[in-house]
């Protein structure tokens, strides 16, 4: 349609750059339109990056978003203008005139590779202070308490102490407690929230009671390729337990572990501190049964 | 010190320990003193010999007699008849796959006599537990060449001409990763060791540790001092529990003689190591995430650069195998390194075999040889003469090297551009017995679980890969699947930030590449070819070879097989869960897998 | 032993030296005592035993000592082979304690051949 108002402007100003403005900017920007994107925080994606999961699907947030992020960071047709905020629009349909205030960012986004160094060694820090939790009180038997005292009285220091203190406790007593974790928290000055991260991070650590044999079945790739998994099913079979569980009377935990180094000899177990290799899945049983009460 | 006159070197390595090692030294111990041999006969404990697969094994010097497979019982015999009589037994001598007669002297047994030796130079001829035995083998030479007639510079040039990379994987040049750490102006700077060898199927670096810790030390003050660092840790996993004693042992053993410590060697040069044990994640083999590790944060790579730091300061990271290769170097010279090996790999690099192959264990070797002569001259070839199918090289995140590219020369370069990597060295070798979808699909759901979970793309795109493979292996799979098993992977590979998802596709993408008929076989056909995937296999008996003697019938879990004594026996298909027991109880071949 | 230098890992290397070179049986003179039930019966252990006592009283570390079965001439036991590095091996037949001293004297350590005692020098031709 033909007006007389001047030539229009093959370009678009897209206000926002959540989800939906990143979509709209990204359909805009296919169909050859010139898009720019601003948004006043100074990152794209808005407030579904934060979340974990969407109404009503379910589906992940951030995959649904990611690749977005990705299209609208790279598109030739879309200039972002991130930490910016629209002062003024003027003009009519076809023909604005906008006049964004681009506020000072002080890092050279070409150089900057978002390693986040820079706000680690910040010396301000925006902490929100909140009413501290109700902290349960550690209940934990008096024996149990000296030793982990004793323990955490070995390692100095602050963070780098807790994963030979974790590794520690979790030596002494198979797993480690509850109360036990609350008790390193409660020492050492950190946030309980972080010694469980690293708990659950790492594969040694278990947070619930383990039994009195270990079994572990090696699913290195070497035993892997000569049969650790039916070792594995065997013995998930005959203890009536899956892979990561503990029998009833306490007696054995099943896990598979990845490589213990012992190639040659696959496929491997190990009981407690014992290795066992070249095993056939019915000798790998026998074995079993010796340790048996 | 007491000499003998015949030295029995008993391995004691992870592997052979666990099949009996220590009975069998008590066990020899006691019938030497029963012959009155005590004060001729020493028994030694070295670290890994590296022929696990016929562990225990004993080398007795000076004569070079291999003894393989040891039992307690043998003792007795050894001694009357070797030390005594001077004949070697040859019931226990080891006997390679293709002969008919047993070859008594070690250099002339085929997986030894192809190695060379620089990593491992010492293994087998010193107790690891003894720092003089280290010393006699001109240990800590280098050392105090360096800390007495050597400036930095020199040194870092020395490291530099030798052509020297990183064991560990990537294969940065040392010299230059020591020469960029030297001009940092930060102090105090760290020297680590990375042990954390997570990589399933690899375990030279424990074989390292476990036979020749001092080594790895000497090399770690030779970097301390180079790059003006005053600590040093040594990152090693869990899972080795010799390793971090021997590791320590060493340790105590080094500073009781100065060599750690204040004022090494009275030049005022200051340096100490510490252990710090790994607790189980295979992404802390990641030098980012191994700093975190160290830090007491989550274990999560981080964006380089800026250059990876310990506590904001400036650390050098290098592999337990380029460590033992540094003292070497400088005792010899650059020049005699830099002969070894090919235009640009220099050297030799640990491997360690395994898989469907005669002598699994651990082997060193010169850059450029091919991988037909580790798998067959070294190797001794698959079990039953079995047909070679591939080798996984480069752990988890390497690729399937296939049968025609068996003359590959090994080095850095040559294996990237086959679609592989050196890694740290595992070499999983595969014979038609293993399915190439199964060990893909092993690999995804290993790197799946080990993902970190900070990069999205790492962590729901192997999940997503994984899914599909299981699907494939279930016999699910749709034809489509193939592309988007590519299209997955290129994506993860380009979105990832660390090395484990940049490289997490590439058992995929490399098995696709040279293995797709088997892909196809398992969609198309709905047949694992390698008789492997459950869903896609059954198990029948031949009517030929069954001679009824219910030995199958008697192990089936599920009572699923039926017949008389004497008489063929059959599987009841409802019945059967396909755990191949009767596959391994069988005597006579009589189970079939299709 | 406290602290080390420099100049004290070569005294350490001397001391290990022996050891060391044993494994290696990269030795300058390589002696073996033949034992079979027959060498035994002869009195093969006296003559070990005294080979080893010389090693060590004279602090030699560049000769090694090993056993070996018979060597098939059991009516001329104990028998001895010297092996010096690039020369051909040399059989002595029927030893003593004396014998066995003045061999380690004159042919180990000094190089000469002890005729008076030697059976023959060289070995028979394997395979």
């Amino acid at each position: 349609m033909s007006s007389n108002t001047g030539e229009k402007v093959g370009a678009v100003l897209v206000v926002g750059a959540g989800v939906g403005g990143m979509q709209a900017s990204l359909d805009l920007a296919e169909a050859g339109y010139k898009v720019y994107l601003v948004d006043k925080g100074p990152s794209i994606g808005g407030v579904m990056a934060q979340l974990d999961k969407t109404f009503p699907t379910n589906d992940c947030a951030m995959c649904t978003l990611a690749p977005r992020m990705v299209d609208c960071g790279g598109h030739l047709n879309i200039e972002k203008l991130t930490y910016s905020e629209i002062e003024s629009i003027e003009g009519e349909a076809g023909n604005f005139n906008v006049k964004i205030r681009k506020k000072a960012r002080s890092v050279d986004p070409d150089k900057c590779t978002g390693c986040g160094e820079c706000s680690e060694h910040c010396l301000v820090k925006n902490i929100v202070y909140l009413e501290p939790p109700a902290v349960p009180k550690i209940e934990l038997e008096a024996d149990d308490l000296s030793k982990v005292d004793e323990i955490i009285g070995r390692y100095s220091g602050g963070r780098e102490s807790l994963l030979p203190i974790l590794q520690s406790i979790n030596t002494e007593f198979n797993w480690l407690p509850e109360g036990m974790l609350r008790r390193v928290a409660e020492i050492k000055q950190i946030p309980i929230e972080h010694i469980l991260r690293l708990a659950t991070f790492y594969k040694s650590f278990s947070l619930e009671p383990r039994g009195k044999h270990i079994v572990t079945v090696c699913t290195g790739t070497a035993c892997h390729v000569k049969g650790a998994p039916r070792i594995l099913e065997r013995f998930e079979r005959d203890l009536g337990i899956q892979t990561g569980q503990t029998t009833s009377d306490m007696q054995f935990t099943l896990e598979a572990v990845r490589c213990i180094g012992c190639c040659g000899l696959s496929p491997v177990i190990t009981i407690g501190e014992d290795l066992y290799g070249k095993l056939s899945p019915a000798e790998a049983a026998k074995i079993l049964e010796r340790y048996r009460d | 010190m007491k000499s003998y006159r015949t030295n029995v070197m008993l391995c004691g390595g992870t592997g052979c320990v666990s099949n009996g090692a220590f009975k069998i030294k008590d066990a020899l111990e006691r019938e030497l003193k029963k012959h009155n041999l005590e004060n001729e006969v020493g028994v030694i404990m070295t670290g890994c010999n590296g022929f696990c697969a016929q562990g225990p094994v004993a080398v007795v010097k000076p004569d070079e007699i291999f003894y393989q497979l040891l039992k307690e019982e043998d003792a007795a015999h050894i001694v009357e008849e070797h030390f005594l009589k001077g004949r070697p037994v040859k019931e226990l001598l080891y006997t390679p796959p293709a002969e008919k007669s047993p070859v008594p002297k070690m250099s002339d047994i085929g997986f030894f006599s192809k190695q060379r030796l620089i990593a491992l130079r010492n293994r087998g001829m010193i107790d690891p537990e003894q720092i003089d035995e280290y010393i006699g083998r001109d240990g800590y030479k280098a050392l105090a060449k360096v800390l007495t007639s050597m400036k930095s510079e020199e040194v870092i040039q020395e490291v530099s001409d030798s052509g020297l990379r990183g064991r560990g994987g990537a294969g940065f040049p040392t010299g230059r990763k020591w020469e960029s750490r030297r001009k940092d102006p930060r102090t105090p700077k760290y020297i680590v060791c990375n042990a954390d060898e997570g990589d399933p199927g690899a375990f030279m670096d424990r074989s390292i540790v476990e036979a020749d810790p001092h080594s790895v030390i000497e090399g770690m003050i030779i970097g301390a001092y180079v790059v003006g660092a005053s600590k040093g840790y040594v990152y090693i996993r869990m899972e080795y529990p010799l390793a971090v004693k021997r590791m320590r042992l060493a340790i105590e053993q080094a500073r009781e003689y100065g060599l750690l410590g204040e004022d090494i060697f009275g030049t005022g040069f200051d340096f100490d190591i510490d252990i710090f044990q790994g607790a189980g994640a295979f992404v802390c083999g990641e030098t980012t995430a191994l700093v975190s590790s160290i830090e007491g944060r989550i274990p999560e790579p981080r964006q380089r650069p800026p250059r990876t730091t310990l506590w904001g300061k400036p650390v050098v990271i290098n592999n337990v195998e380029t460590w033992a290769n540094v003292p070497a170097i400088i005792n010899r010279g650059a020049k005699w390194f830099s002969s070894i090996g090919t235009e640009t790999s220099k050297g030799t690099k640990v491997f360690s075999l395994a898989g469907d192959i005669n002598n699994a264990g651990l082997v060193e070797v010169p850059m450029g040889i091919t991988l037909r002569e580790i798998v067959f001259d070294i190797g001794g070839g698959i079990p039953k003469g079995m047909e070679f199918k591939a080798v996984q090289t480069g752990g988890p995140s390497g690729g399937v090297i296939p049968a025609s590219q068996l003359d590959l020369p090994v080095d850095y370069e040559q294996l990237n551009a086959a679609g592989s990597m050196m890694g740290s060295g595992g070499m999983i070798i595969m014979s038609r017995k293993s399915c190439m979808v199964d060990v893909a699909r092993y690999f995804l759901e290993f790197l799946n679980d080990e993902s970190c979970g900070k990069c999205t793309p790492c962590r729901e795109g192997s999940g997503e890969m994984l899914r599909i493979l299981e699907r494939i292996c279930q016999g699910e799979g749709r034809p489509e699947d193939l592309d988007t098993l590519e299209e997955l992977g290129e994506a993860i590979r380009e979105a990832s930030l660390c090395g484990l998802g940049q490289s997490l596709p590439n058992p995929v993408l490399s098995s696709l590449e040279h293995f797709r008929d088997e892909y196809e076989a398992h969609i198309n056909d709905k047949k694992c070819p390698a008789g492997v995937c459950k869903a896609l296999i059954t198990f029948t008996i031949d009517k030929e070879k069954c001679k009824g003697c219910r030995l199958c019938a008697k192990n089936c879990p599920q009572e699923a097989i039926s017949g008389e004594a004497k008489e063929p026996h059959t599987i009841d298909q409802d019945k059967c869960i396909k755990c191949g027991v009767c596959l391994d109880a069988c005597k006579f071949d009589a189970v079939l897998v299709a | 032993m406290g602290k080390i230098r420099p100049e004290d890992l070569e005294k350490i290397r001397e001391r290990m030296a022996r050891t060391i070179n044993m494994r290696e049986g990269d030795a300058r003179a390589r002696v073996t005592v033949h034992m079979g039930t027959c060498g035994i019966a002869a009195g093969a252990r006296k003559i070990m035993s005294t080979l080893m006592d010389l090693v060590e009283e004279r602090g030699i570390d560049d000769v090694v000592v090993t056993t070996s079965g018979c060597a098939g001439l059991c009516s001329r036991e104990p028998m001895l082979t010297v092996e010096l590095k690039g020369e051909a091996p040399v059989k002595y037949v029927d030893m003593d304690e004396d014998k066995t001293k003045s061999i380690f004297s004159e042919h180990i350590i000094s190089g000469k051949v002890v005729k008076e005692y030697a059976l023959a020098i060289g070995s028979e031709r394997v395979g």
